[in-house]
């Protein structure tokens, strides 16, 4: 009897003892792995873990909601002729405005820097900033991009909408106020042939592939570009008739 | 041989809640990690007196959660005071850990070479 009862509290006490184990491990990793002991710090790290969780958990009930939300307005606008109309119309308006999902064909392209690129290769005389990729290597690639007819594109899972600026914030990028960094995956829906002229003879990719940017460019027929994930607003403007 | 059993339970079961309720506050893990210590060391400590045969269910539960609650303290006491105090608690924990583990291996191997022997004389006696 003595013996039953000391092994279910060993056994219980090893089920204490494994769950806050595990809980301390998966703690650990979902911090940075650094360990600090100071104070501030670590009440900071919480905060910045505690509205992380938050953020994540309110993205994916936006997400759930509009997905109800488009199911709904099928579902209204099934029988009425003049209200599934609006309902395609207002699909393509938000397709072309950058606040769906997006697939079809075009290119993928993706930009890396100079591999390599070191003190000596360089030399003295030589600029390291020329090896690297900027903000406006970017803007310039995106420029062509639109001239040569893409109808989406998105940098590193970033959709370009009208409001998107493109600019340097000191050693990252800033594409709709999100930080991205080199390696670059451009990709753009189009007529994959004429998107695919950005890379010819003279052109700015063979400009920035002889400072060494390594550039590649692949063409598909399921390109698929994610929305915007921000909010487009219009305070100031109004329709002048 | 049960108690090996109810431990081998206890660990999975508590791995598989331990995976699926929702992780501490950062600021907090240091104390976990430090009652993790003690409550492993108290687990050596049942493991020791059950195999001497003296396990005293009070003083195991006691120890468990004492040892615990005050190494919490002193980590807590050691945080305002900006030394680091749980290191005590550490050394003292591990060592007696290590304390432990050395009388269950030493009993494990004389059960082992008892055996040993008998079936030796065994095999003497059928020759």
């Amino acid at each position: 009897m003595d013996k039953i009862k000391a092994a279910i509290t060993l056994g219980v006490v090893c089920l204490i003892l494994t769950m806050a184990i595990c809980v301390q491990i998966r703690t650990m990793n979902s911090v940075n792995q650094e360990v600090s002991k100071t104070f501030e710090e670590n009440s900071l790290r919480d905060e910045v873990l505690k509205w992380k969780e938050k953020n994540d958990e309110i993205t994916k009930q936006l997400d759930n909601a509009e997905k109800k939300l488009a199911k709904v307005r099928t579902d209204a606008t099934k029988d009425d002729e003049t209200a599934s109309s609006i309902e395609e119309q207002i699909t393509e308006n938000n397709n072309l405005l950058g606040l769906t999902d997006v697939v079809g064909q075009g290119v993928e392209i993706t930009l890396k820097d100079d591999p390599n690129a070191t003190i000596e290769s360089i030399g003295v005389f030589g600029d390291i900033s020329e090896h690297i990729i900027h903000d406006a290597d970017l803007r310039v690639i995106v420029n062509e991009l639109k001239n040569s007819g893409a109808e989406a594109i998105s940098i590193n899972g970033e959709r370009l909408v009208n409001t998107t600026a493109i600019t340097c914030i000191g050693n990252v990028i800033k594409v709709n106020d999100e930080r991205i960094s080199s390696p670059f995956t451009i990709k753009a829906i189009g007529l994959p042939e004429s998107l695919a002229s950005i890379d010819r003879p003279g052109g700015y990719v063979e400009f920035i592939r002889e400072y060494g940017i390594v550039f590649t460019m692949k063409r598909s027929n399921n390109i698929e570009i994610p929305k915007y994930s921000g909010v487009i607003s219009a305070k100031n403007m109004v329709t002048q008739n | 041989m049960m108690v090996i059993i109810a431990i081998v339970i206890g660990c999975v079961i508590g791995a598989i809640i331990g995976l699926n309720i929702p992780i501490i506050p950062y600021s907090a893990s240091g104390y976990l990690a430090i009652a993790i210590v003690a409550a492993l060391d108290s687990v050596f400590g049942g493991i020791t007196s059950i195999l001497n045969k003296n396990f005293d269910m009070k003083i195991f539960l006691s120890g468990f959660f004492v040892n615990a609650i005050l190494a919490m303290l002193l980590t807590f006491l050691g945080e305002k005071l900006n030394v680091d105090i749980y290191l005590a608690a550490v050394v003292v924990f591990v060592g007696r850990m290590f304390l432990n583990l050395a009388l269950i291996r030493r009993y494990c191997i004389d059960k082992l070479s008892s055996k040993k022997d008998t079936n030796s004389k065994k095999v003497n006696e059928e020759i």
